[in-house]
């Protein structure tokens, strides 16, 4: 390989001279023109920070001086220049820049003008070190796809990125891990593709398939299923800090689903990621709106709330502001751009000036509610909640207006809970609480008249759904710096802007938050693609290419492998940023077929199975574990989208938040969907999922943790969702497989695992089943309530028990919650 | 049977304890295998002990969290002067540039100061101030470092919570507790590492943001123990199982988790079979804990304490049993303490009662560490998230507003050098005169007595090294013995 010090060597053999066609003589401007593009091209290696060769370009001076090799150019003769050789590609030179893209005809026929006209430039110019330091750290330049390099053991290769990867292991002396199995490789996609184990049908259909494309055509069929947009949805809705309740203090519920919906639908069709992102980040502010664009800016919305008394609003406003730069900062360009609201970035270049020049774009939207129902409805809702209102502080006013007459004797007998509701203001008091009030005053007739008319104007009501989403104001407000990012202390006004690292801004008249959406996803922006893939890989291998993939910066990981990263990166642009066609690439490659299982050499040379000569085992996510239960259990319901639900959580979750939440338990098909409409209370999230590292739908959640804990183990032994899928489980067992223990060992593996017990392990659940068996029918009151058999169900109780009890051991099996 | 599995977990062995980086993992696991398969007795664990950046003058923190902001100025800060200056309006001096919670409350007119409602004696050899809401704290302020120039950044209630706990009013950061028990683990061998408590109204606001983990592994977070029923949720077994289904049912389980580990050779495997021993022993272990049955007539007398009541006092107790037991951080929220003179929470009424329901636990627990020699390495810390105006806030009664200024907290025990009343304020208690001590502040000395430096204890999130401290802090030496 040649190395770029020796290009000088090499310049100074000789050189061919390409003949000046005759051109324009228009002067060209070395701090407009040259400049910038040396900067882009080449300061990274001959800047400021660095000295590749001696040789500097950052000053016309540097660049006539030259380095090693003696100078750069030549004035006045482009063809004898150095400079000029190596980026036109002239023979026996290393073209420049090294190992990168080569310059447009443009910038090269202006390079060859500025040294043909003799190199003037300014005098006294002085080195701008901003400037390279701009250039010099990879994820700011835009992705370049070179071709997959060359290997050995092309006959594992199935996809461009394994040769990628392959071409890693052969250089580390590395053989790659041979294909899954089918069961393993089945259960495998269905899970990361879906979020669900495959059914026992599923996978005999598969394993027995003999056509050679049988893997492929599972892919297909799995991205086309609806669960899809559930699967990949819910780790966008990690992203988009989603929850159902307001957060801080109060923690009111909030109603929210229909975004949920719109990024389920949106995974489903495989919206471009482009409109994905722009729709999100201003669907409102495109040219006639639909309904569906207004709901996407609810990503946007998901920033708590602050409803606690004495607060000052826009204290609270700013914060959410902030929340919505940081987060479209961490996922769309995995700049942490939070450093930056106090001060500059220590790290990257971005100034605290540009962090409030990406404020000033999101600082201008109102926060409106959304009615999803025909005008007329909302008219009839808004006049029936305007005369509730009226009622209900008439009714307020005469509850203190009362308690301020009484003797400190009858108010003792006042319950302090009641007080405590009293001294909130009416908006902040929950339905519940105002019934307690009025029955704290029931013998009060004119209390009792006035919640029962309320009653009436309420069961009046009119039912439509509503969501939070973004509008912009006609006037936008002026953004100021907060001085270490103190909303009290304001700085200099600013203006909208982007960062002066990344691609420029579009120029607009009046730049505004859909000009921001516009230049994310402009295929200039080095970061979007890249980070977006890297987090679709990290799903799918544990850890992304980039291992920080919520720091692209300089303090972020390198990535193991630059090129893959950035071969994916222009991949997915070039399929029309379309998600599934990444998805599709990365589960048809060799690469992501491979066993998972560990390999003692593999442990010595790569312990972090970076260089990935292996898959991953990896635990579910919390909602998947749910989901995998339901399924096996055969109580999953498959209904997509819609509001939260509320499936049995243990008692005394509430008794460490300040108010009270509502759970009523969901008895209908609704107890036994999926993990991820489970109604989320920020203040004390559902228990099964916090315990499994779910997000706190508070800070933007780039990737979840997978701990291991005690905690986890009660939870799947005791808890009482766990418990009724563990007794569907069983019951499903006597019901379904041929009356023998042995048969119904094997159907709840394959319903829990995919795949058949090996002799050994049946042999233990065989002892197991006969053990439980005595044992419950001795005990036959214990037998009937562990199995929750009814009285008239005259099965045998201790039959069912027992193979309760076989599944509940199945469903505690560290297999069944880890993806092979 | 087992022989392939054992085989393979002594060839995974180092890579087992370089990389199982989460789960309570290998604390249990030696009671699970032969324990001469491992040299090492204490195999990594999130949550096994770690050595201190120095040595350590606490070992373990008991946090009397007093939610809602408990007014100083009728319980520590005598100002004699508030009684003259009662009724006249605060000289504006005091408030430029302030702001308060309920700002409207102070702006319809201007604020007025307010003469302090209780009574003050000197108390103990110290001679420290404190009201008569608190004989028996009085009776104990020997061993008090009672500091009255505490102040804060935020003054609404949950941001300022999660403020005092994790040194940011962002919801979302590692709070001290879980902080600590990532720094130096726990020596708790069936309970987790970070236990919070409750008593009084209502949960703290904030709520499960005080003893977050944030963006530390979750088996730091502060895991909440009621103190009736059971302790921890789905502690219980299911209905109808008895202790040999469920014993049974683990002896499969951990069986066929094996066979799985010699399949895949995954060490995360060991970890999962280490939680569930580790499950096991806290179904045993947690109920023992809360049941007060086994202490004496005369301890349950010094705390006040009634077995099977939600009570401050009974959860004292329980901080003591759960710190003996090696639990490293404790956490108590008592509420509430917000006494801006509306109904329930006025000066006259609310706050003596308040004041009743911890007076007699706090003292009785230093009593009680101090003579089982548990004081001298236990760090006590008592306070609010903010203290309250010496002006006078108008609602159904004359009650006080948020105030971060100035404000006290006490600490004992584990290095601290009790008998002494730092700080001080001016003589309406507005702000700090000398030793104004900042939250940050106190986070960097309780770290310190700890045996961690406040600048060492850090974690990467987010391309940056973030603190308990984020980037202040000063070690208070006046509060060191």
């Amino acid at each position: 390989m040649t190395r770029p010090a020796l290009i000088c060597i090499l310049l100074l053999l000789g050189s061919t001279s390409a003949p000046a066609i005759g051109q324009a003589a228009e002067p060209v401007d070395y701090e407009k023109q040259i400049k910038p593009l040396l900067a882009r091209h080449c300061y990274v290696c001959h800047g400021a920070l660095q000295q590749k060769a001696g040789l500097r370009l950052d000053t016309a001076a540097a660049i006539r001086k030259g380095g090693d090799s003696g100078p750069a150019v030549v004035p006045g003769d482009s063809a004898r220049s150095l400079l000029f050789q190596a980026v036109s590609g002239a023979e026996d030179v290393t073209p420049m820049p090294y190992k990168r893209p080569r310059l447009s005809e443009a910038d090269i026929g202006l390079l060859r003008r500025w040294i043909d006209a003799g190199c003037t430039a300014p005098e006294n110019e002085v080195v701008d070190e901003a400037l390279s330091r701009k250039y010099a750290h990879w994820a700011f330049l835009p992705p370049v796809r070179r071709p997959p390099p060359d290997i050995k053991a092309s006959d594992w290769v199935r996809t461009p990125l394994d040769r990628f990867i392959l071409a890693r292991l052969e250089a580390a002396g590395l053989a790659p891990s041979p294909e899954a199995d089918r069961v393993t490789l089945i259960r495998r996609l269905s899970f990361d593709l879906l979020g669900l184990p495959p059914t026992p049908e599923e996978v005999s259909d598969f394993v027995n398939d003999p056509a050679p494309d049988a893997y492929e055509r599972l892919v297909d069929r799995l991205l086309a299923s609806p669960h899809f947009g559930e699967r990949w949805g819910r780790l966008w809705l990690d992203v988009a800090r989603y929850a159902d309740s307001h957060g801080y203090s109060i923690d009111a519920p909030r109603e929210i689903w229909k975004y949920r919906d719109w990024v389920i639908a949106a995974f489903n069709a495989d919206l471009p990621y482009d409109r994905f992102v722009v729709e999100q980040m201003a669907g409102d502010m495109l040219p006639n709106a639909t309904l569906e664009q207004r709901i996407a800016t609810g990503f946007h919305r998901n920033t708590p709330i602050n409803m606690e008394g004495g607060i000052d609003l826009e204290q609270f406003r700013i914060d959410s502001v902030y929340d919505r730069v940081e987060t479209t900062g961490t996922a769309f360009l995995g700049l942490t751009l939070t450093c930056a609201r106090c001060h500059d970035h220590k790290f990257d270049p971005i100034s605290q000036r540009e962090y409030f020049q990406l404020f000033a774009f999101l600082n201008n939207c109102d926060e409106p509610t959304l009615d999803i129902a025909s005008p007329d409805l909302i008219a009839r809702r808004d006049a029936l909640r305007s005369q509730i209102r009226v009622l209900e502080e008439e009714q307020n006013k005469y509850y203190l207006d009362k308690l301020s007459r009484m003797s400190e004797a009858e108010k003792s007998r006042i319950k302090p809970e009641i007080i405590a509701i009293l001294s909130l203001g009416v908006e902040q008091r929950d339905e519940k609480q105002k019934q307690a009030v009025v029955e704290a005053f029931k013998d009060d007739p004119a209390v009792v008249e006035r919640a029962r008319t309320i009653g009436e104007l309420k069961k009046r009501m009119p039912k439509f759904p509503t969501t939070l989403v973004l509008r912009e104001r006609t006037k936008p407000r002026e953004t100021r710096i907060h001085i270490q990012g103190d909303f009290t202390r304001v700085g200099e006004a600013v203006s909208p802007g982007v960062p002066a690292v990344l691609h420029p801004l579009p120029s607009v008249p009046q730049p505004n938050r859909l000009t921001l959406a516009n230049w994310l996803v402009d295929p200039a922006n080095p970061l979007l693609a890249r980070v977006t893939v890297n987090r679709i890989w990290q799903t799918y291998f544990g850890k992304g290419l980039v291992e920080t993939e919520n720091d692209f910066g300089t303090q972020g990981e390198p990535p193991t492998h630059p090129e893959l990263l950035d071969w994916l990166a222009t991949e997915f642009v070039a399929q029309g940023w379309s998600q599934k066609a990444i998805h599709r690439l990365i589960v048809t490659s060799a690469v992501y077929r491979q066993a998972s299982r560990h390999r003692p050499e593999l442990t010595e040379k790569d312990p972090n199975n970076r260089l990935l000569a292996r898959q991953n085992r990896l635990r579910l996510d919390a909602e998947l574990i749910r989901d995998a239960a339901l399924r096996a259990s055969g109580l999953l319901q498959t209904k997509i989208g819609g509001p939260s639900i509320f499936p049995p959580q243990p008692e005394g979750v509430y008794r460490f938040t300040q108010l009270q939440k509502t759970w009523n338990t969901s008895t209908g098909p609704d107890r036994y969907r999926r993990g991820m409409y489970v109604h989320f209370w920020r203040s004390a999230p559902y228990p099964a999922l916090q315990v499994f590292d779910a997000p706190d739908g508070v800070n933007c959640c780039t990737r979840r943790n997978r701990s291991n804990t005690p905690l986890q183990a009660l939870t799947l032994l005791n808890d009482e969702a766990f418990l009724e899928f563990a007794q569907a489980l069983g019951r499903r067992l006597l019901r379904e497989a041929l009356d023998n223990d042995a048969e119904r060992i094997a159907l709840a593996y394959r319903l829990c695992l995919g795949r058949a017990p090996s002799a050994e392990e049946s042999d233990r659940l065989l002892q197991f089943v006969r053990q439980q068996r005595e044992s419950f029918r001795q005990h036959s009151a214990e037998a009937i309530t562990f199995a929750g058999q009814s009285e008239s169900d005259k099965a045998d109780a201790g039959e069912t028990a027992a193979w309760v009890a076989l599944a509940r051991v199945v469903l505690n099996l560290d297999e069944f919650i880890t993806r092979e | 049977m087992h022989r392939k599995a054992e085989a393979l977990l002594l060839e995974t062995r180092r890579h087992f304890f370089g990389r199982c980086a989460v789960g309570l993992g290998g604390l249990a696991l030696a009671g699970l295998l032969d324990r001469q398969l491992f040299a090492d007795p204490k195999p990594a664990s999130p949550l096994a002990p770690k050595p201190t950046h120095h040595p350590a003058r606490a070992k373990r923190v008991i946090y009397l969290f007093m939610a809602g902001g408990p007014s100083q100025l009728e319980l520590f800060d005598y100002k004699p002067k508030l009684h003259e200056y009662n009724g006249q309006p605060i000289p504006d001096s005091f408030l430029k540039g302030k702001r308060f919670a309920f700002m409207d409350s102070f702006t319809k007119e201007p604020p007025k100061l307010l003469a302090p409602k209780r009574k003050f004696a000197r108390h103990g050899q110290s001679g420290a101030w404190v009201s008569d809401l608190f004989p028996h704290l009085g009776g104990i302020v020997d061993d008090l470092c009672i500091v009255t120039t505490v102040a804060t950044n935020v003054f609404n209630h949950a941001p300022a919570k999660v403020f005092m706990n994790t040194g940011s009013a962002q919801f979302g950061r590692p709070s001290f507790g879980a902080w600590l028990t990532y720094g130096i683990g726990s020596e708790a061998e069936d309970l987790p590492g970070f236990v919070v408590l409750q008593s009084g109204p209502r949960g703290p606001r904030g709520g499960s943001a005080c003893w977050s983990s944030g963006f530390l592994p979750t088996a730091y977070q502060g895991v909440p123990f009621r103190t009736t029923g059971q302790p921890l949720l789905n502690l219980a077994n299911p209905p109808g199982v008895r202790p040999q289904c469920q014993a049974q049912t683990l002896d499969a389980i951990r069986e066929l988790n094996l066979r799985r580990l010699a399949e895949t050779g995954d060490p995360e495997i060991a970890t999962r079979i280490a939680s569930y021993e580790m499950a096991f022993r806290m179904q045993t272990s947690a109920p023992e804990l809360i049941d007060l049955s086994s202490e004496t007539r005369e301890t349950l007398e010094l705390y006040g304490a009634e077995p099977g009541k939600v009570s401050f006092a009974n959860n004292c107790l329980l901080a003591r049993r759960l710190v003996e037991r090696g639990v490293r951080f404790v956490q108590l929220y008592h509420t509430n303490w917000d006494h801006h003179g509306g109904p329930g929470e006025d000066l006259e009424h609310s706050l003596p009662a308040v004041a009743r329901e911890v007076d007699r636990p706090c003292a009785a627990l230093i009593t009680d560490l101090k003579r089982r020699g548990l004081l001298e390495d236990t760090l006590v810390i008592w306070g609010g998230e903010f203290g309250r105006t010496p002006m006078g806030e108008n609602r159904e009664t004359t009650g006080r507003n948020h105030h971060i200024d100035a404000f006290t907290m006490w600490f004992a025990g584990g290095g601290i050098k009790g008998g002494q009343t730092v700080g001080q304020t001016d003589e309406f208690g507005f702000a700090p005169v000398e030793d104004r001590i900042h939250v940050h502040d106190l986070h960097a000395t309780l770290l310190h007595l700890l045996g961690l430096d406040h600048k060492r204890l850090t974690f990467r999130f987010q391309g940056r090294d973030f603190r308990l401290t984020d980037v202040h802090g000063e070690v208070v030496r006046k509060l060191l013995a």
